[in-house]
C-alpha cells in the first residue's frame, strides 16, 4: 500500500519537467560555484602571473606558495581553526537552545504576552544604539575583551532566527499535540524537549545552520573584541590581512614611501585566497551533517506518502 | 500602542540606571585623577601603567622588548608600558570607538590623515592641550622633547581645539616635508634613447613625445603613463591639500610657488575650488588627449581598482612615468624593492605643508587618569635613543645586530614577529641607520628636511563644521566625476561642465567662502 | 455552583503557572535582548545632539549627556544634495525588485529541489547553493573583474575579438541594474532558498496523500498543497524584507562596481551616499547615528503597514 502511493505520489513526472527542473537548478549551482573555482584557481596563481595579467582563470605560471605559506603561520593557523570551531559549536549550541525556548513560548497561543515579546525581539532588528554604544556596553560593561565570551555572546540572539524558528513550529506543529500532551500531565519543559523539538528538528537544523555559519563566518566581534592572538578565529586572521592591505592601498600617498615597503611584505592576493579555501572546505565538510535533517524530511515524506 | 508605551518605559529604566551608573564613574574619575601625584624631577612616587595605542603595527610577540622597556621605565619613570598594537585596518573603526566611547587608554596615535584626524579629534575634545595655561604639560615635563624638535614641527601642531588654541600632540620627528615626483623607469626610458635630464627638462605637457615612442615599442597593452589622478593634478599644477579637506577626493586648491615654495603661489592667499580654475581645466585636457592616445590604463578609472592596479604596475615595473610622494632615499629602496633602477623627478622642491607636518603625532587622551606621566613618558620616548630603538627595533642580539660602522641588521625572524611601524612611533632620529643607509644618514637626513621650507599657510586648517551638510553633498558629487576626468576617462568638453553646474547646485560656493574667511582669520592671527 | 467555582479557580491558576513556565523560557534572551540591544539604545540620543567628548570625565554616556541638543541638524545631509531622490529610488527600487524576484525564485527552486526526485542530485544541489554565501563581495569584485576589467576581462576581449570594440562596463549605467540584479540573487538565493525549502518539509504528509488519491497532477499538487502551506513563511520574510526597505548590503553597491564614479546614477544607495559623506567630513558620529535611525524609522513604518496588510488577508501569517 505504502509503496503503491508512493509511486503514485511521484505520478509519472512528465520527462521534460523533469529535465528542465534538473537543468534550472544545475545551471544556477554552476554558477554558485564557478566563482569559488576562480578562487582556487588564483590561489594556485604565482605571484607574478597576477601581477602581470590580474586576476584570471588560466595564470601563467602555477604556485603552491600561498598554501606553503600559510602552513608557515603553524600554530596561529591550528590555534585560529581550533578557535573558530570552539566559537562555532559553543555559540551555536547555547544560541539555538536560547532560540528553541523563545521562540517556542511565543508559538504557545496560550501565552499571555506572546504579542508583547514578539515584539520586544523584533523591535531591535529595527532600532538599535549604533555601533559606539554597543561596544561600550560589551566592552566596559560585560567586560567582553580578549575571550571567548567577546567572541560569542554578541551573536547569541538573531531576532530573525528566532521569527523563523516561531515560523516553522506553526506550521509544523500542530496545536493539538499540545493540548494532548498538557492532558497527559507532561510539564511545559518536558513537552518542548521530548514531543516538540524531535518533530521540529528540520527547522531547527536549519537554523542550527544559519547560526553555524554566521558564527563560522564571523570576524567583526573579534576585530573590535579580540588583541590577544590566543583568541583570533579563523576568518579575522583572514580579514586582517585583507584590511591592512586594503589600508595601505589606500593611504599609499600620505604614509609615503614606508607604505610601499609594507605593502609588499604582505600577503599577497593568492593567498587571500587561499585563506578563503582554508574558510570554506571545513564549513563544506560540516554541512551535510545539518542537511541530512533538512533532506530527510524531504525523502521520509516522499517514502510514507 | 500599549506595546510601544512598555518599551518606552523600559527604555526610560535603563536610561535612568545608566545616568546613576555614569554620575558614579565621573566621581570616580575625579578622584583617580587627584590623586595621582607627581613629581616634577627624578623618579616618581607611585607606580603607574599607561596604554599606548599603535599604528601600523605588525607585532605578535613583544615580551623580550616589554621587559626590557619596562625593566628600563620602572626605574626611570616609574611607569609600566602596557602597548596597544593596532594594526592598520583595525585601526579607523577600533581607536575611534575607544576614543568616543572614554576606554581608558592614554596616549594615541593620530595625525592629518588617520581616522581619528588630529584636529578634528581635538575640536571635539578627544586630546589634552598639552600647554594649556593652567597646566601647562608641555612647560612641566616636556621641555626636552619641545627643544629638540623643528620649529616647522612645533609650529604646525598648534591648532585651535577644544581648550583653545594651542599644541594638543606631540609631532614624531620623520619625513616631515612634502615633495611629489615624477617616479621614472630608468632602464625603459634608456631603452628609447632618452634620459632622466629630458624628463627632468621638459614637463607634463611636454611628455607626449617620449610617451608616444615608448607606447610604439611596447605594444597595445602597455600603458606608459601610471598616474594617481588627484597627486598627478596636484604635481601639474603646483596645488596642495588644504589640511581639513574632505577625505577621499579633494575640493580645495591651494596654489604654491613651485620655484621658492615660502613665497606666494600664482593666487595668493587664496583658497579656491579645484575643478573651476584654468590650471585643472588645461589639465584634465591635456589628460584626455594622453587617455585616447592609450598611455594611461582605463583601469586607474575605477576608485576600487585603481590603488591595487597602480601599486602592482610599479612593482613590475610596468610604466614609464608613474607619481609618487618622495622621501629620502627612496630611490635606493625602490630600486631594490622593484629589481630595476627607478629615478625620481620633482615638480617642486621639498617643502612642509600642515599636513606633512602633521604627520605621525602622539597625542594625551583626555580621559587618561595620567597626563602628567603621560608627558613625561613621551618625554623620554622622543629624546632618550635607548629606549626609543629598544620600543623601535626590538632588542639588540635578538631583532637585529649593529655591524662596524653602527647600521642596523635584522635578524628576518625575530623582527617578523616584532615590527612596529617605524614612523608611527616618533623621533626616528633617534634610531641607528639601517643597513645600506650610511653612518651619516640622519645628518644628511635633517639637512634635506631642514631646508625644506614653509607652505604661507602652514598651521592652517580648513574647519568644516559650518559647512558639513554641503561638504556631504558636494563629496558625493566630487566621487561621481573628479577621479574619471583626472585621468582622462570621460571628455571634459561635456563632463566638466555638468561637474561644475552640480557642485554649484550642491553649495560649493559656501564651502569655497567658509575656508577663505577662516584663512583670512588665521593670517590676521598668525 | 461551588464545584464550578473551585474548578475554574484550579483551570486559571494553571493558566498562571503555565505562563509562569513560559515566562522563565523567555527569560534568557530577554535579559540578553536587554543588556545587548535595549541598554544601548540610549545611544540614539546621539542623533540629535553635537557629539562631544566631555573632557572632564570622558565616557560614552557622560558624553552624550554633556553635549549639546541639536534637534534634527545631523539629519539634514541626507537631504543636502540634488540626488536624494535618486538615491532614495536606487535604494527602494532595487530592494522592492530583489524582495520581489528574490521570492519567486527561491520559492521555485524550494519546490523543484522539492519535486527532484533524485535525493543524491538534491543534496548536492542545495549544498553548492549556499557557496555564494562565504565568498564575500571583495573576491565578487574580483571575480566580476575577471570578466569586466577593461583589459584584460574575459567579456571585454571576447568583444574585442568579434566586433572589435568593447563596453567600457565600468563606465556604462544600463547593464548595472541587471549586473547587480544577478549578484544579489546568486549571493542570496541559497539562503531564503532552504528556509522554504525546510518549510515544506513541514507540511503535513498527509494532505499530498489525500491530493494523489483525488488523482492531482505534479502541478495541482504544487498549486493547491505546497504554495498554501507556505504562506507563512512567504509573509513572515515578505515583512522583515520589507522593514529593511531603506537599507542596502554596503559591500555590492561599493564594491562590485569597484565604486566607479561614472555609473553612480544606478548604484548610489543611501549607505554608499552616508559613507562618502561620512569620510568626507570626519566620521561625525552624530550624522551616522541620523543615518541609521533616519533608515530604521522609515523601515519601521513599512514594516507596520505591510504587517497590517498580512493581517487583514490572513492572520495567522501576520508578524504579531
Amino acid at each position: 500500500m505504502k509503496k503503491r502511493i508512493g509511486k503514485s505520489r511521484l505520478g509519472k513526472p512528465s520527462i521534460i519537467s523533469e529535465i528542465s527542473f534538473y537543468l534550472i537548478l544545475g545551471m544556477f549551482c554552476a554558477a554558485c560555484i564557478i566563482p569559488f573555482i576562480f578562487v582556487v584557481i588564483i590561489s594556485f596563481s604565482s605571484e607574478s602571473s597576477i601581477r602581470e595579467i590580474g586576476y584570471s582563470f588560466s595564470p601563467q605560471e602555477w604556485s603552491a606558495s600561498a598554501y606553503e605559506y600559510v602552513f608557515q603561520l603553524g600554530d596561529q593557523l591550528w590555534r585560529s581553526y581550533f578557535n573558530s570551531f570552539f566559537v562555532t559549536i559553543v555559540g551555536t549550541a547555547s544560541s539555538l537552545l536560547m532560540t528553541i525556548m523563545y521562540s517556542y513560548a511565543l508559538f504557545r497561543k496560550d501565552f499571555k504576552f506572546r504579542n508583547f515579546f514578539t515584539f520586544f525581539a523584533f523591535f531591535t532588528t529595527l532600532f538599535g544604539g549604533g555601533l559606539a554604544p554597543t561596544f561600550m556596553v560589551c566592552k566596559q560593561l560585560l567586560h567582553l575583551s580578549n575571550n571567548y565570551a567577546a567572541l560569542i555572546v554578541p551573536a547569541l540572539i538573531s531576532p530573525f532566527n528566532i521569527i523563523i524558528m516561531r515560523t516553522f513550529f506553526t506550521t509544523s506543529i500542530p496545536e493539538e499535540l499540545i493540548e494532548a500532551a498538557s492532558i497527559d500531565g507532561s510539564g511545559e519543559y518536558k513537552t518542548l524537549f521530548k514531543i516538540i523539538i524531535p518533530i521540529a528538528k528540520p527547522g531547527i537544523a536549519t537554523v542550527g545552520l544559519l547560526t553555524a555559519l554566521s558564527y563560522w563566518s564571523e570576524w567583526f566581534l573579534a576585530m573590535l573584541y579580540i588583541k590577544d592572538s590566543k583568541y583570533i578565529p579563523l576568518q579575522y586572521l583572514l580579514m586582517k590581512m585583507q584590511n591592512q592591505a586594503d589600508f595601505l592601498f589606500k593611504n599609499a600617498s600620505v604614509i609615503g614611501v614606508e607604505a610601499s615597503k609594507m605593502l609588499r611584505d604582505l600577503p599577497s592576493a593568492s593567498l587571500r585566497m587561499a585563506l578563503v579555501v582554508f574558510i570554506v572546505v571545513p564549513i563544506a565538510f560540516a554541512y551535510p551533517f545539518f542537511q541530512r535533517y533538512i533532506i530527510s524530511g524531504l525523502t521520509i515524506g516522499s517514502v510514507k506518502g | 500602542m500599549k506595546k510601544i508605551l512598555a518599551l518606552l518605559l523600559v527604555a526610560c529604566m535603563i536610561i535612568g540606571t545608566l545616568t546613576a551608573c555614569s554620575k558614579d564613574s565621573t566621581s570616580g574619575g575625579q578622584g583617580n585623577g587627584g590623586s595621582a601625584s607627581a613629581a616634577t624631577n627624578g623618579r616618581p612616587e607611585d607606580h603607574v601603567t599607561l596604554k599606548m595605542y599603535f599604528h601600523g603595527s605588525n607585532v605578535s610577540d613583544d615580551t623580550q622588548v616589554l621587559a626590557k622597556v619596562n625593566e628600563y621605565l620602572d626605574e626611570k619613570l616609574n611607569v609600566t608600558l602596557e602597548p596597544i598594537w593596532g594594526t592598520w585596518g583595525d585601526f579607523d573603526n577600533n581607536a575611534v570607538l575607544a576614543i568616543n566611547g572614554g576606554d581608558d587608554v592614554d596616549i594615541y596615535f593620530t595625525c592629518s590623515w588617520s581616522a581619528d584626524e588630529y584636529n578634528l579629534f581635538a575640536k571635539r575634545g578627544a586630546w589634552v592641550r598639552l600647554d594649556n595655561p593652567e597646566n601647562n604639560l608641555l612647560e612641566k615635563y616636556g621641555k626636552d622633547v619641545w627643544s629638540l624638535l623643528p620649529e616647522v614641527l612645533t609650529n604646525g601642531a598648534k591648532i585651535e581645539g577644544s581648550d583653545g588654541f594651542g599644541v594638543y600632540a606631540v609631532p614624531g620627528y620623520k619625513d616631515i616635508a612634502c615633495q611629489l615626483c615624477w617616479d621614472i623607469n630608468v632602464p625603459l626610458l634608456e631603452k628609447y634613447g632618452y634620459t632622466v635630464d629630458d624628463i627632468k627638462n621638459t614637463d607634463y605637457y611636454g611628455f607626449g613625445e617620449i610617451l608616444a615612442k615608448v607606447k610604439a615599442g611596447e605594444g597595445e597593452n602597455f600603458f606608459p603613463l601610471l598616474i594617481e589622478g588627484a597627486v598627478a593634478e596636484r604635481m601639474v599644477d603646483n596645488s596642495i591639500i588644504v589640511a581639513g579637506d574632505s577625505g577621499a577626493t579633494n575640493l580645495l586648491s591651494y596654489y604654491i610657488n613651485p620655484v621658492k615654495t615660502s613665497d606666494k603661489g600664482a593666487y595668493g592667499d587664496v583658497i579656491l575650488n579645484k575643478f573651476a580654475t584654468d590650471e585643472y581645466k588645461k589639465y584634465v585636457t591635456k589628460t584626455r588627449e594622453y587617455y585616447l592616445a592609450g598611455y594611461i590604463d582605463p583601469g586607474l578609472a575605477n576608485a576600487e581598482q585603481a590603488n591595487n592596479l597602480r601599486s602592482e604596475k610599479q612593482l613590475t615595473g610596468q610604466y614609464l612615468i608613474g607619481t609618487q610622494s618622495y622621501s629620502l632615499g627612496y630611490e635606493t629602496q625602490a630600486s631594490a624593492e622593484r629589481g630595476f633602477e627607478v629615478a625620481f623627478v620633482g615638480t617642486t622642491p621639498a617643502y612642509v605643508d600642515t599636513t606633512s607636518s602633521q604627520g605621525a603625532m602622539m597625542a594625551i587622551s583626555t580621559a587618561s587618569k595620567n597626563p602628567e606621566r603621560a608627558m613625561m613618558f613621551l618625554n623620554l620616548l622622543n629624546t632618550d635613543p635607548y629606549l626609543f630603538t629598544l620600543l623601535d627595533y626590538g632588542v639588540e642580539g635578538i631583532h637585529y645586530t649593529k655591524n662596524d660602522i653602527g647600521e642596523v641588521e635584522f635578524i628576518e625572524d625575530a623582527r617578523a614577529k616584532y615590527s612596529p611601524w617605524t614612523n608611527g612611533m616618533g623621533n626616528v632620529t633617534l634610531l641607528p641607520p639601517q643597513k645600506g643607509q650610511g653612518a651619516d644618514f640622519w645628518t644628511k637626513f635633517k639637512a634635506y628636511y631642514g631646508a625644506a621650507d614653509q607652505i604661507p599657510i602652514l598651521g592652517f586648517t580648513f574647519n568644516s563644521d559650518n559647512v558639513s551638510n554641503e561638504l556631504a553633498a558636494v563629496a558625493n558629487a566630487a566621487a561621481e566625476y573628479a577621479l574619471t576626468l583626472s585621468v582622462g576617462a570621460v571628455d571634459p568638453e561635456t563632463v566638466l561642465p555638468a561637474f561644475l553646474k552640480k557642485l554649484d547646485d550642491n553649495g560649493m560656493q559656501k564651502i569655497v567662502d567658509e575656508a577663505n574667511a577662516q584663512l583670512k582669520n588665521f593670517l590676521a592671527n598668525k | 455552583m461551588a464545584y464550578r467555582l473551585g474548578r475554574k479557580k484550579k483551570s486559571s491558576k494553571r493558566l498562571i503557572k503555565k505562563n509562569v513556565i513560559l515566562l522563565t523560557m523567555v527569560l534568557p534572551t530577554t535579559i540578553w535582548l536587554i543588556l545587548l540591544r535595549y541598554l544601548p539604545m540610549f545611544g540614539i540620543t546621539i542623533a540629535f545632539k553635537d557629539y562631544k567628548i566631555y573632557t572632564k570625565a570622558p565616557g560614552l554616556i557622560n558624553n552624550v549627556i554633556h553635549s549639546k541638543w541639536v534637534g534634527f541638524d545631523n539629519f539634514k545631509f541626507l537631504f543636502a544634495t540634488t540626488d536624494s531622490l535618486k538615491m532614495i529610488r536606487n535604494t527602494v527600487g532595487y530592494n522592492l525588485l530583489w524582495i520581489f524576484l528574490g521570492l519567486v525564485i527561491s520559492v521555485a527552486f524550494a519546490i523543484i529541489l522539492n519535486e527532484i526526485t533524485n535525493k543524491f542530485v538534491a543534496k548536492t544541489y542545495q549544498t553548492l547553493m549556499f557557496f555564494p554565501y562565504f565568498i564575500s563581495w571583495v573576491v565578487v569584485s574580483y571575480f566580476v573583474m575577471a570578466l569586466l576589467d577593461p583589459t584584460s576581462g574575459l567579456i571585454v576581449k571576447w568583444q574585442m575579438s568579434q566586433y572589435g570594440e568593447a563596453t567600457n562596463w565600468y563606465h556604462t549605467s544600463k547593464p548595472w541594474p541587471i549586473i547587480l540584479t544577478l549578484a544579489n540573487l546568486w549571493k542570496n538565493t541559497g539562503y531564503s532558498c532552504i528556509l522554504y525549502l525546510t518549510a515544506i518539509t513541514g507540511i503535513d504528509k498527509t494532505q499530498y496523500e489525500a491530493a494523489s488519491i483525488d488523482g492531482a497532477t505534479r502541478w495541482q499538487r504544487i498549486k493547491y498543497v505546497t504554495l498554501p502551506n507556505l504562506r507563512t513563511m512567504i509573509a513572515i520574510l515578505l515583512i522583515m524584507n520589507i522593514s529593511k526597505i531603506f537599507n542596502s548590503d554596503f559591500g555590492l553597491f561599493w564594491n562590485v562596481p569597484l565604486a566607479s564614479g561614472s555609473i553612480l546614477d544606478v548604484t548610489q544607495t543611501i549607505d554608499t551616499y552616508v559613507y562618502r559623506a561620512l569620510s568626507a567630513t570626519g566620521g561625525n558620529l552624530g550624522m551616522t547615528t541620523a543615518a541609521g535611525v533616519f533608515q530604521n524609522v522609515v523601515g519601521f513604518v513599512c514594516m507596520l503597514i505591510a504587517n497590517s496588510v498580512v493581517k487583514r488577508i490572513d492572520a495567522d501569517s501576520s508578524l504579531f
